[in-house]
């Protein structure tokens, strides 16, 4: 299972985007600032834009889903339950899950901001698709339910997860990264190697280098193991 | 000064508080009441029981400058010029003027580029950037910025940060979810259901959430 975006380019107006690379099974990061593309290559992978030259080859990917950024744009049912149904999904187990107990009959609406992307988010990995895209997943959410998103991203054994995100506190285990920088895509390689190139590291990562600590992975957790380590 | 007393509204349930202080961070978790109670201070919801006062006045008496976390459901116009300038418009201001402050806005906030840009062709953050310059275009006195970091890189955000410090807007009430974001705050008021828990200064309010994920994470390193 793999994508290989060979000499991929879209263009709108003044913004071009170019790329190339291979992303395998596993967890991939694309950090990078706003208006830098990051949504844009999302919806190229997804095949809901088309490239102007090159492609992005899907091998051996069957299903496919991406979150957008505003969660709202997913509703398509008028009560949450409905929602969880028009997912092929069992409500009970679902809301059970996502702490919403006893909101079956709710407009999804009148969640609060960080309840429906958890609802949303939810849906999607249950779905388990091959390729799951995540347009940032985070935002919104706050610190218990990105570290709740974390762990459920870090739960999917199989398949392409990519992360389009700027997140700077909580980030779940990844495999490899990417910078997106003024619409050019560019590949760090895998994790831990990536995380010394990385320029969009959040603060505490980077103070972690700055000591010459050298951490396994980008989590919080995994940095202050590192300062660990190398404070005895 | 703000100053809120028997507040009762939604869930949102505050007895007595009075703020002095210029840039105050509202914390704490999804669901707490935080955007409710800048909805209220924002004179956007009217309470329903008690009272804001915000420099002496009620909030619909105050000049505020609102930047909502979902600009695309407070943009109006599809041209980003027409969008800053709708303030200055609405408020009868002339062409000249208007159009001197639509560029001053754009510029501080970093979005002079974009100014004949189609609103629906920009990116989640742009349409951030151009909400703040919408609402910073007539002098506010007062910013509210509901979770506004929350679609931003972090050198967007620092300029978020820089255009909001720079204002003379004499509060920024400012709602985030990143807490190294209000550890530099003057003051933080953490909710938690419709309750202000704490409030104080970072050191104060973030000392009683050390066994939480609300604890800044650069101050978790450095410990």
């Amino acid at each position: 299972m793999r994508i290989d975006l060979e000499d991929l380019l879209f263009s709108r107006d003044q913004f071009s985007l170019r790329g190339s690379g291979t992303f395998n099974e596993g967890v991939h990061l694309v950090s990078g600032p706003v208006g830098s593309g990051k949504s844009t290559l999302a919806l190229l992978l997804a095949e809901i834009l088309q490239p102007v030259s090159g492609a992005a080859r899907r091998h051996g990917i069957s299903s496919a889903l991406l979150l957008l950024q505003y969660p709202e744009y997913h509703i398509t049912s008028s009560t949450i339950a409905e929602e969880v149904k028009s997912w092929g999904l069992d409500p009970d187990v679902l809301l059970t899950q996502v702490d919403l107990p006893g909101r079956a009959n709710d407009d999804p609406f009148h969640l609060s901001r960080g309840e429906l992307k958890r609802l949303i988010l939810a849906c999607m990995i249950m779905r388990n698709p091959d390729l799951l895209m995540l347009d940032e997943p985070f935002s919104s959410l706050d610190c218990a339910a990105k570290q709740w998103a974390c762990k459920m991203i870090e739960r999917r054994s199989k398949g392409i997860t990519i992360i389009f995100s700027h997140e700077r506190a909580v980030l779940p285990r990844v495999d490899a990264i990417w910078e997106m920088e003024g619409g050019a895509l560019k590949a760090l390689g895998s994790v831990p190697e990536a995380i010394s190139r990385w320029q969009h590291a959040p603060p505490y990562l980077t103070y972690a280098l700055e000591m010459g600590a050298r951490p396994e992975n980008i989590r919080l957790q995994d940095v202050r193991e590192a300062i660990c380590r190398i404070q005895g | 000064m703000i100053r809120i007393t028997n507040l009762r509204h939604r869930l949102v349930d505050i007895p007595d508080l009075t703020i002095d202080a210029r840039h105050i961070a509202v914390i704490g978790p999804n669901g707490s009441g935080k955007t409710t109670l800048l909805e209220v201070c924002s004179g956007i919801e009217e309470p329903r029981f008690g009272t804001v006062r915000i420099l002496g006045r009620p909030p619909s008496a105050v000049r505020i400058g609102w930047v909502g976390e979902f600009p695309d459901r407070t943009l109006l116009f599809s041209r980003v010029y027409d969008e800053i300038a709708s303030t200055p418009r609405f408020r009868g201001r002339s062409c000249q003027e208007t159009d001197e402050r639509v560029r001053a806005a754009a510029a501080l906030v970093g979005v002079s580029h974009l100014l004949d840009a189609k609103v629906s062709t920009l990116s989640g953050g742009e349409k951030a950037l151009v909400a703040l310059a919408a609402a910073g275009v007539d002098d506010p006195e007062v910013f509210i910025l509901d979770e506004v970091d929350s679609h931003l890189d972090a050198g967007t955000a620092g300029r978020v940060q820089r255009a909001v410090q720079k204002s003379r807007a004499a509060h920024v009430l400012w709602c985030t979810q990143s807490m190294d974001t209000a550890a530099r705050a003057d003051l933080i008021l953490f909710m938690e259901d419709g309750v202000v828990r704490h409030h104080g200064t970072p050191d104060e309010v973030f000392a009683k959430l050390e066994e939480t994920c609300f604890y800044p994470p650069l101050w978790r390193i450095r410990r």
